[in-house]
């Protein structure tokens, strides 16, 4: 292994991003209803957008 | 971060995950289909039917009552609840001297006191509910499945405190599929996890409120609502009870503008042993889970109070649709099922990394 070694915030920034996106998500949903709904939702679907762009552009 | 805090954060995850995998497992796979457990029984129990006499006055809901009870004979009412869509209310009783927990459940047509074809509670989804909530053992089940969801809890905080080590080299979203399966499967677990984090930490979190139904409900009978039981010793019998829908409609005096959700009868977890408590929710989306109970005299037919349930009881109402998914339509519950797969992935891998560890070890 020789990368160099990533701060802290390299290694948690993107995983702070989607914690933060998906418990609005959640919450949001509880307080709204209607369109407000899929809005919410597609907060918390980033969880799996990213695993998909990783699971195809992070393969190595 | 020091050797030593690692092994400790690394002790900390395998055993919290060891002693729960089997039974999260477990949880994973019957919770899947529970999630779309309203889409399935419209598919199963689908059955064409009418009220008998759309346009007749309807029975009360004595009338309601005495016919459910009549088809269960020895049996005393637990709960009734009403369908939203249909002109069914639905009685659940119980048999006082049978085993605890063991219901019937009658759906009543309102207008002519006829069963209903029932909308719910198909037998293989209800041993699926039975299974995820106490592995058929009561209380203890309940408890046990709670503390193995703590255990989740230590071991996703404990997981997201040694992603920090594992990818201090390696950018986001790194999988080293080329390298060897258990390089590669330390990818994919370090990356699922940590993406699924927030909301496995919300569903074990509320999974857990949830296990502890039982005593918090326990506790608000004992402390909030004791004043209203000091005048009586005795359970009221059901010879003496006042008018149900007189009941009824005196709540709804109480609490004007609010949705009526259910009613507990005396001596159920709901209530004490001396009220109708009749349970009303709001009409927002958030108050639409959270509910007020109106108690009303069983003897008396006088309103004893309205009890606004304490944090403790909100916390356990909005636990719920948290743990569910079903709050958000159907684009929500295929997130929930969606993340429910990764989690068990999460969790299959971390028992292959685990037993490929040990292999190592004694090779």
């Amino acid at each position: 292994m020789n990368r160099k070694r990533l701060s802290l915030w390299a290694v948690f920034r993107v995983p702070i991003l989607l914690f933060v996106l998906s418990l609005t998500g959640l919450i949001g949903a509880l307080l709204q209803d209607g369109a407000w709904d899929g809005a919410y939702s597609a907060l918390l679907a980033s969880t799996v957008v990213v695993t998909v762009w990783a699971l195809i552009r992070r393969r190595r | 971060m020091h050797a030593r805090t690692i092994r400790a954060w690394s002790w900390t995850h395998k055993w919290s995950s060891l002693v729960s995998t089997l039974f999260l497992l477990m949880l994973c796979v019957t919770g899947l289909p529970l999630v779309f457990s309203h889409e399935i029984e419209d598919v199963l129990l689908e059955q064409a039917w009418t009220p008998a006499d759309p346009d007749g006055p309807g029975l009360n809901l004595d009338q309601v009552l005495a016919a459910a009870l009549a088809r269960h004979p020895g049996e005393v009412p637990a709960f009734m609840s009403f369908d939203e869509d249909r002109p069914v209310v639905n009685v659940t009783s119980v048999d006082p001297n049978g085993p605890a927990g063991r219901y019937s459940f009658e759906p009543i047509d309102r207008t002519s006191g006829q069963v209903a074809p029932p909308v719910a509670g198909h037998p293989v989804l209800e041993f699926l509910l039975q299974l995820h909530t106490d592995m058929f053992l009561g209380l203890p089940g309940m408890l046990f499945l709670g503390a193995m969801g703590l255990m989740l809890v230590t071991a996703v905080v404990s997981g997201v405190v040694l992603y920090a080590p594992f990818m201090r080299r390696l950018p986001f979203g790194t999988v080293r599929a080329r390298q060897s399966a258990r390089t590669r499967w330390l990818d994919y677990h370090n990356l699922l996890g940590i993406v699924t984090a927030a909301w496995v930490l919300v569903v074990g979190l509320t999974g857990v409120v949830n296990t502890l139904a039982t005593p918090i409900l326990a506790y608000w009978k004992s402390t909030a609502l004791k004043e209203l039981t000091a005048a009586y010793e005795a359970p009221v019998p059901m010879g003496q009870r006042a008018s149900l829908d007189a009941a009824v409609a005196r709540a709804r005096q109480a609490l004007p503008g609010m949705k009526l959700q259910f009613v507990a009868f005396p001596g159920t977890d709901y209530s004490t042993d001396h009220h109708y408590a009749v349970f009303f929710h709001g009409d927002t989306p958030l108050t639409t889970h959270l509910t007020t109970p109106a108690l009303i005299d069983a003897r008396t037919g006088e309103l004893a109070a309205v009890a606004p349930t304490p944090w403790y009881v909100k916390a356990l109402s909005l636990s719920q649709p948290l743990h569910f998914g079903d709050y958000g339509g159907l684009g929500l519950k295929i997130l929930w099922a969606l993340l429910d797969l990764a989690t068990i992935v999460i969790l299959g891998s971390g028992l292959y990394l685990w037993l490929g560890k040990g292999r190592r070890k004694v090779g």
